[in-house]
């Protein structure tokens, strides 16, 4: 920090109006006030919803609300998309999107329950406040009641395991609360950083077929597509549409999160990201590159085109027993 | 980095771990700021007397800078 360079004044205001900017975006380069970087954000969700046919006017989405910051703003987002109809005139795009998806999509939301003491308790009771304000059915799934006992419990003597365990896990009892919600598509929260990571991971453990699998597309009666409405936003970005808005809590962490190699990642990530704006947006550009040239895969789908299926629960799987099950064994 | 005699008149900086440093009230990037505590600026929002400010915005007198990590695990 240099104490004897001379600071100039700079203005600090929005740069479509004469308010206060709360945030400096790029690409392009601009500052936004509070009311205008809400816009924004929702835009771009909105582009993304559009651009990528997310959302049809007769799905039933359902929302995995954590109560965490990326599913709150994700539920505030949709919600907002969903409840706005053709009177949103903020801007030819949002018009555009409304018209795609009204008036017959609705919202449910699906929290699961791992089973982690001293940390869940809290983030289940923000997400059912939450989905309370918004009046949206909230639907919970406990790990105890689904797989018979708490992450805690099947965690013991395994703890390095933790993220994987629970991710696994995690997404079977997000697609089970997503059927007995009636969804025909399960939303998640995970927003820029998140996808720039699990890229970056994939390519690290050598994980090409997961690095190409495309989750965002369904087979009738067997998986749900789920769909990432957040992926334009960064982590940084979602802080700063709840923060400006009063919904952002402060909840604990999770006591796993550390063994994660997640953690290395993202702070791999973010430093390329200051030192090269775009690092993230241009990985992710690059794994759909990579998707288009060789296909994507999806989930359990056999070379003839035939579903595989767990050999203990019948579910479907690329090999013969399913990561659940391997897991709880 | 040049710390300052928290006795006297100057900024607040309250760091993620909660810790408070004082810094003189000479105006500063507060993008300086956050590289000079080791903060990537990537990864924390800056909070100027209770109001968001985007990290290339100026920091002076008596100013209250909260920052505040963006990344959870979970």
């Amino acid at each position: 920090m240099n104490n004897g360079n001379r600071v100039d004044e700079r203005s600090e205001s929005c740069s479509l109006c004469s308010k206060a900017a709360v945030a400096r975006l790029t690409d392009p380069k601009r500052r936004l006030c509070a009311d205008h970087f809400i816009r924004d954000c929702e835009e771009r969700v909105r582009n993304t919803i559009v651009t990528e046919g997310m959302i049809s006017g007769s799905d039933r989405i359902a929302v995995g609300l954590s109560g965490g910051k990326d599913s709150t703003a994700l539920l505030m987002i949709l919600s907002r998309i969903l409840a706005s109809g053709g009177d949103d005139a903020s801007s030819d795009t949002g018009a555009r999107v409304i018209d795609t998806i009204r008036p017959a999509a609705d919202l449910v939301a699906i929290t699961i329950d791992e089973g982690i003491a001293g940390y869940r308790e809290e983030t289940i009771e923000a997400a059912a406040a939450l989905a309370g304000r918004f009046g949206i059915p909230q639907y919970i799934i406990s790990f105890r009641e689904l797989f018979g006992s708490d992450l805690d419990s099947l965690l013991k003597g395994r703890e390095e395991e933790a993220c994987t365990v629970c991710g696994v896990l995690r997404r079977r009892a997000l697609l089970e609360g997503a059927r007995r919600a009636g969804a025909t598509k399960i939303a998640t929260g995970h927003n820029l950083d998140d996808e720039a990571q699990s890229v970056l991971m994939n390519l690290l453990r050598g994980d090409l077929p997961r690095l190409v699998m495309d989750t965002a597309s369904g087979y009738p009666d067997c998986f749900i597509p789920r769909i990432k409405p957040l992926l334009p936003l960064s982590e940084k970005e979602i802080v700063i549409y709840l923060l400006v808005q009063g919904a952002f809590t402060d909840l604990p962490e999770c006591p796993y999160a550390h063994t994660a190699l997640r953690g290395e990642v993202r702070e791999m990530l973010s430093c390329l990201e200051l030192q090269y704006p775009g690092t993230q947006q241009r990985l992710i550009a690059a794994r759909d590159d990579v998707r288009e040239i060789i296909g994507t895969g999806e989930p359990g789908m056999r070379g003839d085109g035939a579903m595989n299926r767990c050999r203990h629960c019948g579910e479907i799987c690329s090999g013969e027993i399913c990561a659940v099950c391997r897991v709880l064994e | 980095m040049m710390l300052y005699d928290p006795d006297h008149y100057g900024m607040q900086v309250i760091l993620p771990d909660k810790s408070r440093h004082t810094l003189p009230p000479d105006p500063l990037d507060i993008h300086e700021i956050l590289l000079a505590f080791g903060c990537n600026p990537t990864t924390v929002i800056v909070i100027r007397n209770g109001t968001v400010v985007p990290e290339d915005f100026i920091a002076r007198g008596d100013d209250e800078i909260r920052i505040v990590s963006v990344s959870h695990g979970g």
